[in-house]
């Protein structure tokens, strides 16, 4: 008899389960004992409701596709103390960027801000362009007008290389 | 100390009080800073799209840094600090991976070695300047101040890649705080993130991050708020207005980077060190400086 999510009566993905074990190492799930200490420590458990340690649990289970297509994945804010706090060295935050990974490999819904900043690299190199800074006076000031240099641009090279490291997971 | 520097992404392009304060401030403290051409974004924003590209844009900018000869670079962003650790630590313990990034490398003609030696504004002020340089530098005394230390969650964290300070418990802030003589005082939020990277999916929650410890800060009568990350500083200085909002609080902390406060007791004009641009009040803490 195998494992059946009452909610949605599905069964555990072995190939997807296989997948995240392939991008983060084998010991990362199956090391958890379920000590919740990632989720007591989590800032955006208060928040969100994003439980670091029911993620785990559900890749060792094999739920993946619904972890992916829940969304809870993108409420993770990279706070990394649930990587140093684990006794385990599962680092759930480890999981859940993988699980971010699949959810782009598969086509899930992904939050714009995090697909915007790959188009942003492609086309100028940074996530963001020079902004007009704007004093507590409301003067504007750019970068030329405040003395600071030119920014560095990456070359024509650059972007194909980027885009065939995109293609590869 | 002749050092490269790697700004990123959120200094050069919207946080120029950074880059003003730490180009003032440094080369006055021995610290020579060469600028890299041809770098891009460290790759920390495109990690939870695809670990590849994140490790491939670390590596090449890493990869220029070393092209240039010197042996270290500074990377006054806690976000690229961490990046380039990351980085630094994967490759370093998989010859595969390193070999795997290098040939994508290879395209531009460069090869990440491994050579470099990183380091954070924190730690090129704590273990390299040094007190004694700091302290000879100092012209006024912020004495009767109480002030707020915030390091960013990844100044400090992973510590098992090696961080700039301790996890739970850090310290070279403070202390470097106080060696100007003003007080930095613990307090119980003191390691909480201020939510920046939730800005690509949860906007309102990453506002009430930031405004719940500003509003924490606030209440315990402190005079600012000192801060060594551009992410970090964005969120608690420029979108402090968003913080109040968001939270229904108002707020009115005084919030600059330690780059700024040091150059203050340097005796270094305010405009100089990018002052006029911090959008938060901090009128009221250079009146109590006098």
């Amino acid at each position: 008899m195998t494992l059946t999510d009452l909610m949605t009566t599905k069964k555990p993905d072995s190939k997807l389960r296989l997948k995240v074990i392939e991008k983060v190492g084998e010991h990362k799930p199956y090391n958890c004992f379920q000590c919740i200490r990632c989720t007591s420590g989590c800032p955006a458990m208060k928040m969100l409701e994003i439980k670091p340690h029911e993620i785990v649990n559900l890749v060792k289970l094999g739920f993946i596709e619904d972890v992916i297509n829940s969304g809870i994945i993108w409420t993770c804010a990279m706070c990394l103390k649930c990587k140093e706090r684990c006794p385990q060295e599962v680092a759930p935050v480890d999981l859940i960027l993988a699980l971010r990974n699949l959810a782009v490999e598969t086509e899930a819904k992904v939050p714009e801000g995090h697909l915007k900043n790959v188009s942003m690299i492609l086309e100028t190199g940074f996530i963001l362009t020079p902004r007009e800074a704007i004093t507590r006076k409301l003067e504007k000031f750019s970068r030329e007008k405040l003395g600071l240099p030119k920014l560095p641009r990456p070359s024509e090279k650059f972007k194909t290389t980027f885009l065939k490291a995109l293609e590869t997971s | 100390m002749k050092t490269a520097v790697f700004w990123g992404c959120v200094i050069p392009n919207a946080q120029y009080a950074y880059e003003l304060s730490v180009r003032k401030v440094l080369p006055r403290l021995g610290v020579e800073l060469v600028d890299l051409e041809g770098v891009s974004c460290c790759g920390i924003p495109v990690m939870s799209v695809n670990m590849n590209a994140f490790l491939y844009l670390a590596t090449r900018n890493l990869a220029i840094a070393e092209k240039t000869g010197l042996k270290d670079l500074l990377v006054p962003c806690s976000g690229c600090h961490l990046s380039f650790s990351e980085a630094m630590h994967y490759l370093s313990q998989d010859e595969k991976l390193r070999e795997k990034i290098n040939s994508l490398l290879n395209d531009e003609g460069l090869e990440y070695k491994g050579s470099i030696r990183i380091w954070f504004t924190i730690d090129m002020l704590y273990n390299v300047v040094k007190k004694e340089t700091i302290q000879k530098s100092i012209k006024k005394t912020l004495k009767g101040l109480k002030l707020a230390s915030h390091y960013g969650c990844h100044t400090i964290r992973p510590s098992s890649i090696g961080r700039v300070d301790d996890p739970e418990d850090p310290r070279k802030l403070d202390e470097l705080i106080e060696w100007l003589g003003a007080k930095s005082e613990t307090y119980p939020e003191k390691l909480d993130c201020c939510g920046a990277l939730l800005l690509w999916s949860h906007h309102d929650t990453a506002f009430t991050f930031a405004g719940l410890k500003l509003k924490a800060i606030q209440n315990r009568d402190f005079d600012g708020l000192v801060v060594t990350c551009p992410a970090c500083h964005m969120m608690f200085d420029e979108r402090q207005k968003a913080d109040a909002s968001t939270i229904g609080s108002k707020l009115d902390l005084p919030v600059l980077y330690y780059t700024q406060l040091l150059g203050i007791a340097m005796g270094i004009e305010e405009e100089k060190l990018g002052l006029h641009l911090n959008r938060s009040p901090v009128d009221k803490l250079l009146e109590k400086i006098g």
